[in-house]
């Protein structure tokens, strides 16, 4: 059995038993949904029929409906590709990295979290799709086995590497994440009276019966599958960096990158978490389960993340002078007094200087004010990649072709769609799925006294 | 134990029995089933068919049918039955011709495949241009398949035949001339022997009185004609010898674009501007507009257009001092004297070898030039005076008096050939309202243009590609066209049509060659079989005879010369307003190919802009004004409203470094189609999504304003330029597509160098063009590397390995002048994309040259003057306002042997050949374009649409266009959607050339294979060939000590090479 600590404020607040859990996380899955939940998914779902008109009308007539050009080969698109990768990332460090260091907190927030993941990987893998040119042959970049001769894929491209680093990602995030639904999805299976409800949920409970077997094998699972999640944390936005790395556009050329991206990653990821998070425990009532323990603990991960994201905004200026490479520092000096300075200064405003808001205690425990910074870190974030990508890649080497990039309304309205698309899968999980893992926050509730053993759990 | 056994059918045979012996008579067997009776119905009842089989018959029947019905839809090509003697399909045919439109003229070669005229080439072997040509004249062969051609004589509005139009036309003449009534016939330059032949004889056919030839350039230079006419009693023009030439003066004179003989010119100038020679000419311009001539010079100076009589007489006074001559009165305020000094100094030094000319039509300023060269010793030495230049003979006084005899009914029939009066003259309407006053009007335009819409009839000429015609551009040289294709359309040659309405029936093919055998013997034929001449010239194209007339006498008429510089030094002094210079561009010259999207799409050298004409404005005037001071893809043009006199036009203003302040430039040619005349489709402006943009009357609205209006005429003559224009803003912008938004270079000397020639002369290699040096650890010491030695590759082997690409570029040759682009695209199939998607950023050329002015900011001197770094790139992006030195760099994929791009391709669509070419697959291609954003060159370019079918691309893209598309290269792929495409060194020319040696059993020889740019550049800057091969050019190019690679220090590696231009200051 759990020890807690006397002195601790307990992870689960409220005195709730077992059966509370339950009926907690439940509940919204049995009874009829809210007004608000059909409102909000009205209008997500009608933005992302929107994104998906753009995306049509994109790959039926050219990648010229989007604002590129000669000089300026990406943009929007893999700034967004980017920018959900790295949303992608707080999920998996919340369920794996925590796990791993036992972290019990995680409990109340890895659900969602890793469904975010699993969302925003989603929407990320849409971009590099989407902006090939001819997205039907998309399929060459897999190294099947095929008859156009002895065609193969070139293993020394760092997007092919992407490839593989995203489809991974995404097949551990996904299963890593639909392990731990399987116990919950058995509750919900338990519970249900609807016939056909009840047969949904048991198929997708995979015949759980809740023994200890079954419970050791989840751990061990859950424990190797941390494993195995734990490294492409670190790895996937590596090689996402290597984008860039790799490359000899100054900017763009920097061995700085990796470790970077990575805070980076989880910086905006955390922040994502809060932004959902704050709105669904005031919607869904569990202010009990994700306490502002939670969001304190997450604010801090912001500003160390946040912090290391500032140092290496510095390095990187250190660096450039100190190379003495002309391209290397005018690249710099044009980030931020170039015609892109706005947005250097969007970023740096946005991911250096808000984050560190958070050093006050009375700002990292209020939750308006998470919930602001926390979209303002996206913003940021957001920026960090449009900066890296189009100020570096809009005046290279060559000033002749030195250019601006301007969006059209395509590049906005799939920006847009995808937010949306997003939302909308995140308000199908919230009605549909545990957005608690239910059966694990019962290992940490507070049992250790008469009071939590109540009659009916 | 050979034995021949007899093996037989059976008994019977071996028997031989009757039965047999007749059966063997009949081949099949009696017994077997006869084919009707075989197909016959009568078995049918009894088919054993049931329902069931028969389900499955049907089924399979219409799945059958479904399959076949999805077969992609058969396109015939119809085989030879005889095949032609010159025509082996995929291997091209050349035919030598001569290219004339009344401002270009050169000796070419047309390349046809299986009988269509694709590419034109300037013949290197023979004749005056010693293959140098324009990107107008390249571009020509694109006019030939335009679909907008008048497909068949047209008599008031409706199509007719040959013969009617015929009957009526000779009628209606012949009863004009009985009438005592004047025949006109206004025609350009002709400078075709046989074409004038055939005017005599219809001048002799209507009679002598009646007949009026005119002859009328849009552009023209008339006022040289009259100069000469004064200096020395003959109205000519000479035959300059730039070759000879160590100074060159220049007074607006753009001779590398359209200057006279241009084409003659250019080759010469280029010869003297090597620096590895023992000396280099020294080049002076003097002029408003900065020009393509000016951008080249070693020393420019910016002056007003009324200075420019000024300058001379200054010029002249310097050199008469230094010659103890005396010298005219002159008022020198204002002008550039340094430059002037400079000049003078330099001509008199190299007097006997120096060459002062002037492109404006004043007759006095001519005089005064004349008077200069006359001083200089230029007479018989750099200006020929037993040769004469024949072309540009418009004659602006007679054309004036024309239209005054139209408007007083004087004349009877007006015919007009080769040139649009009715949209190029400077009283345009007045010719218009002249044209309805005459009673026959008749035009041989190709297209109902605007002077041929308002004529009775139209007799449509024959693309010169479809004609015969002979050529004397000037004294000794002849050429003959020849039709390189069948007629396209039911037109005729305008010469032929000439024939026929004198009563001539001969062909003027024919006609042309009785001409020649008239002259065979002054043509100098060695041979005494005139067929022997004609066949050789025309397979050479051209024909140079040593024909020594003195065609004057070099002596000035001294009398003029003191009358003309003191009307100089009077006049001159500018009225209030703006000077205005009206100019031709490098793209559409006079206007003639405003149809042309290839030339529309021509970044202008200068300013980089596409598509338009504008306000070309010195940047401290448009500051005043607070004009937009850049352009740029949301950055649009100010729009301003200019007048001169009664005449004013609404055009964007484009803040142009090295404009005159206080003057301003319009190209002309630009307006064409105005009154909603079908001159071609890419002449009007299209919108974003496709179609024309039209006006409130829905016409479509013509690309730029014609400016010819504004044309000055000062004595009977037309002055291309004006003063007093009055210049507001009005307040609203207007879109503007350029190439290149970003004019300096920013001190990059790795990407550009330059230098002078003495520093070139007397400096070692490491002065002018060092060696990119890195530092690193070695053995715990910072040691200097040179770049090319630090690797982190292990890199295959390239040299002496096979075959090595590659090519050089002198950067002190090329002039920047856009022939390569337009040969590039006629080559590889380049697509057009119109205005709306180069503002965007998003041309597709393969090959562009990039043109950075000189910025009055570096870093040496922030350093010294401690301006802060960020203030210094800050102003290091501006360019010199009043007198930037300009460079022109040609760039293209730079065949890298360490390619960025190739490494970063998912699927390896790009990879290196191992013959040293960076190659496209397009098949491969799947469009992430990270090869793109990877190029430190920034060459490579997406196809962001599909462009041979998207609907935007309808009205510009001649890939899109029934007829049009008949120019594209059968060799080349017209690429799709979403994939890469890039210089590929006319791959196709290399496989080509490979496969023609090995046919031969020989190796490749240098020079062999050469790609459409190195073809087409008039200069000779380019240089192609096998790096591999020691002997070649190429590799003694890349060897040179002015050889650098750009960008050195990234270690691509590549194949191409430049040299350091070097400036003769």
């Amino acid at each position: 059995m759990h020890k807690e600590a006397a002195i601790r404020q307990p992870l689960i607040l409220g005195n709730k038993s077992y059966h509370d859990i339950t009926v907690d996380v439940i509940s919204p899955i049995e009874n009829k949904a809210p007004r608000a939940w059909y409102v909000l998914i009205t209008i997500t779902g009608l933005i992302s029929l929107w994104g998906l008109g753009c995306i049509t009308y994109l790959i039926s007539t050219g990648i010229g409906v989007w604002g590129l050009n000669k000089t300026v080969g990406w943009a929007w698109d893999i700034t967004n590709f980017v920018w959900w990768v790295g949303i992608g990332h707080a999920g998996t460090l919340i369920s794996a990295v925590l796990l791993l260091f036992r972290q019990k907190w995680r409990m109340a927030i890895n659900r969602s979290a890793e469904a975010m993941t699993i969302f925003a990987v989603m929407m990320a893998a849409l971009f590099p799709g989407i902006h090939m040119g001819r997205i039907w042959v998309a399929y060459w970049v897999l190294p099947l086995p095929n008859t156009f001769g002895s065609l193969w894929v070139n293993f020394n491209s760092p997007l092919l590497w992407d490839v593989f680093a995203i489809s991974t990602y995404f097949t551990v995030s996904l299963v890593f994440w639909y392990i731990g639904l399987i116990p919950d999805f058995a509750t919900i299976r338990d519970r249900m009276t609807n016939p056909l409800t009840k047969k949904i949920y048991g198929l997708l409970s995979f015949g759980w019966s809740g023994r200890a077997k079954h419970w050791t094998r989840f751990e061990e699972v859950s424990l190797v599958l941390a494993g195995l999640a734990t490294p492409l944390v670190f790895s996937v936005h590596s090689i996402v960096s290597m984008d860039f790395a790799t490359s000899v556009i100054p900017g763009w050329h920097t061995t700085i990158f990796p470790p970077y991206f990575v805070s980076g990653a989880v910086f905006s990821g955390f922040a994502m978490v809060l932004t959902l998070l704050l709105i669904m425990r005031k919607v869904m009532k569990l202010e009990n389960y994700i306490t502002i323990k939670h969001i304190e603990y997450m604010n801090i991960v912001i500003i160390v993340t946040g912090s290391i994201v500032g140092v290496a905004y510095l390095t990187e200026l250190f660096i450039s002078w100190y190379s003495g490479v002309e391209y290397e520092s005018y690249a710099f000096i044009n980030r931020f007094s170039g015609p892109y300075a706005w947005s250097y200064w969007i970023m740096m405003t946005c991911n250096v200087i808000s984050p560190q808001l958070f050093w006050f205690k009375k700002i990292r425990t209020n939750l308006t004010a998470t919930f602001i910074l926390s979209i303002v870190v996206n913003i940021g974030m957001w920026f960090e990649r449009f900066v890296i990508i189009v100020t570096s890649l809009h005046r290279d080497y060559v000033p002749s072709s030195w250019s601006m990039f301007y969006p059209t309304w395509v590049d906005i309205g799939i920006f847009l769609g995808t937010i949306g698309i997003f939302f909308t899968l995140f308000l199908l999980f919230a009605r549909f799925f545990p957005v608690l893992a239910l059966n694990e926050l019962k290992t940490i509730l507070k049992v250790s006294g008469e009071k939590y053993k109540k009659e009916d759990h | 134990m050979a034995s021949n056994k007899k093996y037989w059918v059976g008994l019977e045979e071996l028997h031989g029995t009757p039965g047999f012996q007749e059966a063997s008579k009949n081949e099949f067997a009696p017994d077997s089933v006869s084919v009707d009776e075989f197909l016959g119905e009568g078995n049918l009842g009894e088919s054993s068919t049931n329902r069931r089989d028969f389900l499955k018959f049907l089924g399979f029947g219409v799945t059958a049918a479904t399959i076949a019905a999805c077969e992609t839809p058969v396109i015939k090509s119809i085989p030879y039955v005889n095949k032609p003697e010159s025509i082996t399909p995929g291997v091209p045919t050349y035919y030598a011709s001569t290219f004339f439109d009344g401002t270009d003229y050169g000796s070419i070669l047309v390349k046809t495949r299986e009988g269509r005229p694709i590419f034109i080439k300037g013949n290197k072997k023979h004749g005056l241009n010693k293959g140098s040509l324009t990107a107008r004249m390249n571009s020509s062969v694109l006019s030939l398949y335009d679909g907008t051609r008048l497909k068949a004589p047209v008599a008031e509005g409706k199509e007719t035949t040959w013969a009617e139009i015929d009957k009526s036309i000779t009628s209606e003449l012949t009863t004009v001339s009985g009438n005592g009534k004047t025949i006109a016939l206004l025609t350009g330059t002709i400078i075709s022997p046989s074409t004038r032949q055939a005017i005599n004889a219809f001048v002799l056919k209507y009679g002598e009185g009646n007949v009026k030839v005119i002859a009328y350039d849009a552009v023209s230079a008339y006022g040289i004609r009259k100069g000469n006419e004064l200096s020395f009693g003959k109205a000519m023009i000479p035959d300059y010898n730039f070759a000879k030439a160590k100074t060159i003066v220049s007074i607006s004179a753009d001779f590398m674009n359209s200057w006279l003989l241009n084409t003659q010119y250019l080759p010469d100038y280029l010869k003297n501007r090597n620096p590895d020679a023992d000396w280099m000419s020294k080049h002076f311009q003097f002029e408003s507009t900065l020009s393509l001539t000016g951008s080249n010079a070693d020393h420019r100076a910016a002056i007003l257009p009324s200075q420019e009589g000024a300058v001379a007489l200054a010029l002249y006074n310097e050199v008469a001092k230094k010659l103890g001559a005396s010298a005219y009165n002159v008022s020198t305020d204002g002008l550039p004297i340094e430059a002037i000094t400079k000049a003078a100094e330099s001509l008199y030094a190299n007097r006997g070898a120096a060459l002062v000319i002037a492109g404006c039509n004043d007759p006095n300023l001519q005089v005064v030039v004349n008077a200069l060269n006359s001083l200089l010793d230029s007479y018989g030495n750099t200006i020929s005076n037993n040769a004469e230049t024949f072309v540009k003979q418009g004659n602006d006084t007679d054309v004036l008096a024309l239209v005054s005899d139209m408007n007083a009914g004087k004349i009877g029939a007006l015919i007009v050939y080769g040139v649009n009066p009715a949209y190029s003259l400077p009283n345009a309407e007045g010719f218009a309202e002249g044209l309805a006053k005459v009673g026959t009007t008749i035009s041989f335009s190709s297209w109902a243009d605007e002077t041929a819409s308002r004529c009775k009839f139209i007799c449509p000429d024959n693309h010169y590609l479809e004609s015969w015609n002979d050529y004397y551009p000037k004294t000794g040289h002849y050429a003959l066209a020849q039709p390189t294709i069948g007629k396209l359309y039911d037109t005729r040659q305008a010469q032929d049509s000439i024939l026929t309405w004198s009563g001539i029936e001969s062909s003027y093919h024919e006609y042309i060659k009785g001409v020649w055998q008239k002259y065979a013997t002054s043509m100098g034929s060695e041979s005494l079989l005139f067929d022997d001449l004609w066949n050789n010239a025309l397979r050479n194209g051209a024909l140079s005879v040593n024909e020594s007339t003195i065609v004057f006498e070099a002596l000035i008429n001294a009398e003029n010369v003191q009358s003309a510089a003191s009307i100089l030094a009077a006049g001159g002094a500018s009225s209030d307003g703006y000077e205005v210079v009206l100019y031709t561009k490098v793209g559409i010259g006079d206007g003639t190919h405003a149809t042309n999207p290839w030339l529309q799409e021509l970044p202008d050298p200068i300013s980089k802009i596409t598509w338009d004409n504008y306000i070309a404005m010195n940047p401290a005037d448009a500051e005043q004004f607070g004009f937009n001071l850049h352009y740029g893809q949301e950055l649009p043009a100010s729009m301003a409203r200019i007048t001169v006199g009664d005449k004013s036009v609404e055009l964007p203003v484009i803040a142009q470094p090295g404009q005159k302040r206080g003057s301003v430039s319009i190209a002309l040619g630009y307006g064409r189609g105005a009154n909603g005349e079908n001159i071609g489709r890419a002449a009007f402006r299209t919108k974003n999504y496709g179609g024309y943009e039209l006006d409130s009357t829905g016409n479509r609205i013509p690309i730029g304003k014609n400016v010819y209006p504004m044309v000055e005429v000062k004595d009977g003559v037309m002055i291309y330029h004006n003063h007093g224009a009055a210049i507001e803003a009005i307040g609203a912008t207007f879109p503007i597509a350029a190439t290149q938004t970003h004019h300096t270079l920013m001190g990059r000397d790795s990407v550009l160098r330059e230098t002078t020639l003495a520093v070139f002369k007397s400096s070692p290699r490491s002065v002018y063009n060092p060696q990119h040096l890195l530092a690193i650890h070695e053995g715990g010491e910072i040691v200097k590397k040179d770049v090319n030695e630090i690797d982190i590759w292990n890199a295959h082997p390239v040299e002496g390995v096979g075959h090595r690409w590659g090519m050089s570029i002198d950067l002190t040759t090329c002039i920047g002048c856009g022939a390569c682009i337009t040969s590039c695209h006629s080559e590889n199939n380049v697509p057009v994309v119109g205005k709306d998607e180069v503002r965007r950023g998003r041309d597709m050329h393969w090959l562009r040259i990039d043109r950075y002015y000189s910025s009055e900011q570096n870093m040496e001197k922030a350093e010294k003057e401690g301006t802060g770094v960020i203030t210094a790139y800050r102003e290091m992006e501006v360019p010199e306002y009043d007198n930037p030195s300009t460079v022109h760099m040609p760039m293209m994929c730079q065949h890298c042997n360490h390619a960025p791009c190739e490494t970063v391709c998912p699927v390896a669509a790009t990879t290196h050949s191992n013959e040293g070419l960076n190659q496209m697959t397009y098949n491969r291609c799947i469009g992430t374009r990270y090869c793109a954003n990877n190029c430190p060159y920034k060459v490579r370019r997406f196809n962001w649409f599909n462009y041979k079918a998207y609907g935007k691309f309808g009205e510009v893209n001649p890939a899109q266009d029934e007829m049009a598309r008949m120019v594209l290269n059968p060799d080349v792929t017209v690429r799709a959607r979403g994939v890469m495409e890039k210089c590929s060194m006319c791959v196709q020319r290399i496989q080509g050339g490979k496969l023609a040696a090995k046919i031969k059993g020989e190796p490749v020889s240098d020079g062999n294979i050469i790609t459409a740019c190195a073809e087409a550049c008039p200069t000779e800057a380019i240089t192609f060939g096998d790096l591999n091969d020691v002997k070649s050019k190429v590799r003694t190019h890349a060897d040179n000590d002015r050889s650098y690679h750009a960008l050195d220090e990234v270690g691509a590696k590549p194949n191409v090479s430049y040299k350091v231009k070097v400036r003769n200051v």
